[in-house]
């Protein structure tokens, strides 16, 4: 218990820090704010325009199909929203900075992964949830069993978002080669922002199983909609957590292999 | 034009450094042309014709303007903010060559390089997904629609140059770049034809440097842009040019003006 609290005493340091620094640069934290908004607003526009022309899309209509875009962009900003230092890793490793971490009393993966959380990110998820709320409510299918079904789920694909940043920082540390293994995360997380049934075969099923982005972003707005039975959630939690457990083990193997370059 | 050449080569060798890096940056891509693809092929499967588009018009839009997104979008440019805020601009300003013809040559090596992989994505993707493609059988036609890209191609060198000039007077240029993504990720026509939208809408992106991004060449090449509205396109295109060639010349000294080298 005493390591928890020192740890969210540390995270409460890291992102009073980053907050500091996102925020010195207003003009630019602006323009930022203003774009998320505007991508969220035009994405929600562009799902309006292609529901003027159709009712029914891969056999869901408008609120649900936005309600699974929410539920893509409520996972991806949380997400964002912790684990934005995963972004400013791999410069660590390159400059041999990442020394400097190493040699502090601190779990090196927690200061890779959640060493500062984003504000901007945090602003932008209330009108997000709001929204979420409010299109949630109109599908008419809100039942406590449908409402825990899906809080367990989106907690289950923050799990598997957690297991592929761990991912992402074990890759920086194995190869300096790629510079944006987060982007490549973003675009693959990106084929869950339209729900992963509308792919053909093979590719759902890997979108589902291999890469489980469909597990991380669909699943849990089917099972609001009450489309899952209770073994496949059960089945989605132990994915989970199996995925989660994997990328940690590949994170301790890849930071045997640190090689502490240009430092 | 040996020096252009050579610079074409160094910015090839300069991303055959890191293969792997190249290579997933194109990986990259591809999902993101199969997001749109596969939206798309969605909704024609439950009907045949969406916003005047039929299938095979729709998809090959979608494919093409992966093609075309890396002759008119592929730049150098993005890194221009940063050569000035680290006072690396120095270095151009006494060398014996423009550093915008320096650019441009930078521009033509990544584009060129990106153009050869996605051409062969694409021929995957063919191979793959069998997907029904519109051939464009008019010679004059496509001749137009390449006229067309290479304008795109001038008009988005420019407003990247534009954006990246800022870093005369701002180390935050981050931001304004993010921002102008986004504005033409969707008026620019990468994801759907804008024709799609609203008439309102429509006529409003008419008026945008964006339009002539993407949509414009691709239209022409679907034969929906023909006779006065591509007459008028082409004008408007050339006034963006003329615009944003004063707005560039103008940032460009007034730049060098408050260049202080800081960082050197």
């Amino acid at each position: 218990m005493r390591t928890l609290i020192k740890y969210f005493h540390l995270w409460l340091k890291l992102t009073e820090n980053s907050f500091l620094i996102s925020f010195t640069g207003k003009f630019n934290a602006s323009l930022f704010l203003l774009g998320k908004a505007l991508r969220f607003a035009l994405t929600m526009g562009f799902i309006i325009v292609l529901f003027m022309q159709a009712t029914k899309l891969a056999d869901y209509g408008l609120v649900e199909f936005m309600f699974f875009f929410l539920t893509f962009n409520l996972i991806d900003t949380v997400t964002q929203l912790f684990f934005r230092e995963v972004y400013r890793f791999r410069p660590m490793v390159v400059s041999g900075d990442f020394d400097l971490v190493l040699v502090k009393p601190m779990n090196p993966l927690f200061r890779a992964l959640a060493g500062g959380a984003d504000p901007l990110d945090l602003l932008m998820l209330i009108p997000y949830v709001g929204i979420l709320i409010v299109v949630a409510g109109r599908l008419g299918v809100a039942t406590v069993p449908n409402v825990l079904a899906y809080l367990l789920l989106v907690a289950n694909g923050l799990v598997i978002a957690t297991g592929f940043h761990i991912l992402v920082l074990a890759l920086a540390i194995a190869t300096t080669e790629i510079d944006h293994a987060v982007m490549i995360y973003r675009d693959l997380t990106g084929m869950g922002r339209v729900q992963v049934d509308i792919y053909r075969e093979p590719m759902r099923t890997v979108l589902m199983f291999v890469i489980p982005v469909g597990l991380m972003m669909t699943v849990p707005a089917k099972a609001f909609l009450g489309l899952l039975s209770p073994w496949f959630i059960a089945f989605s939690v132990l994915f989970g957590g199996a995925f989660f457990f994997l990328c940690f083990k590949i994170w301790n193997v890849a930071l045997t292999k640190y090689s502490s370059a240009s430092s | 034009m040996k020096i252009y050449f050579q610079i074409i080569k160094n910015t090839w060798d300069e991303y055959m450094v890191y293969r792997l890096n190249f290579i997933l940056w194109r990986v990259r891509m591809v999902m993101q042309i199969l997001v749109t693809y596969f939206l798309w092929w969605a909704i024609f499967s439950q009907r045949e014709l969406f916003g005047g588009y039929t299938e095979s018009m729709m998809l090959t839009y979608i494919l093409l303007s992966s093609i075309v997104r890396t002759i008119v979008l592929g730049t150098t440019t993005m890194e221009v903010g940063e050569v000035i805020n680290r006072g690396n601009l120095s270095n151009h300003l006494v060398r014996p060559l423009s550093f915008f013809s320096y650019y441009i040559a930078r521009d033509i090596g990544d584009k060129l390089l990106n153009f050869m992989f996605s051409l062969v994505e694409i021929g995957l993707l063919f191979v793959i997904l069998h997907p029904p493609v519109f051939l464009q059988m008019q010679p004059l036609v496509v001749l137009t629609a390449a006229a067309a890209v290479v304008i795109g191609a001038v008009l988005y060198f420019m407003f990247s140059m534009i954006l990246g000039l800022l870093g005369f007077w701002t180390p935050d240029i981050w931001g304004p770049r993010f921002l102008s993504f986004v504005v033409m990720e969707f008026f620019a026509g990468g994801v759907f034809p804008l024709d799609i939208l609203p008439q309102g809408i429509f006529l409003l992106t008419k008026g945008l440097p964006f339009y002539y991004f993407l949509y414009f060449p691709l239209g022409i090449y679907l034969g929906k842009i023909s006779g006065w509205e591509l007459v008028n396109g082409f004008a408007m295109s050339f006034v963006w040019i003329f615009g944003l060639g004063i707005l560039l010349r103008a940032l460009w000294l007034r730049g060098l003006k408050v260049y202080s080298a800081e960082g050197k």
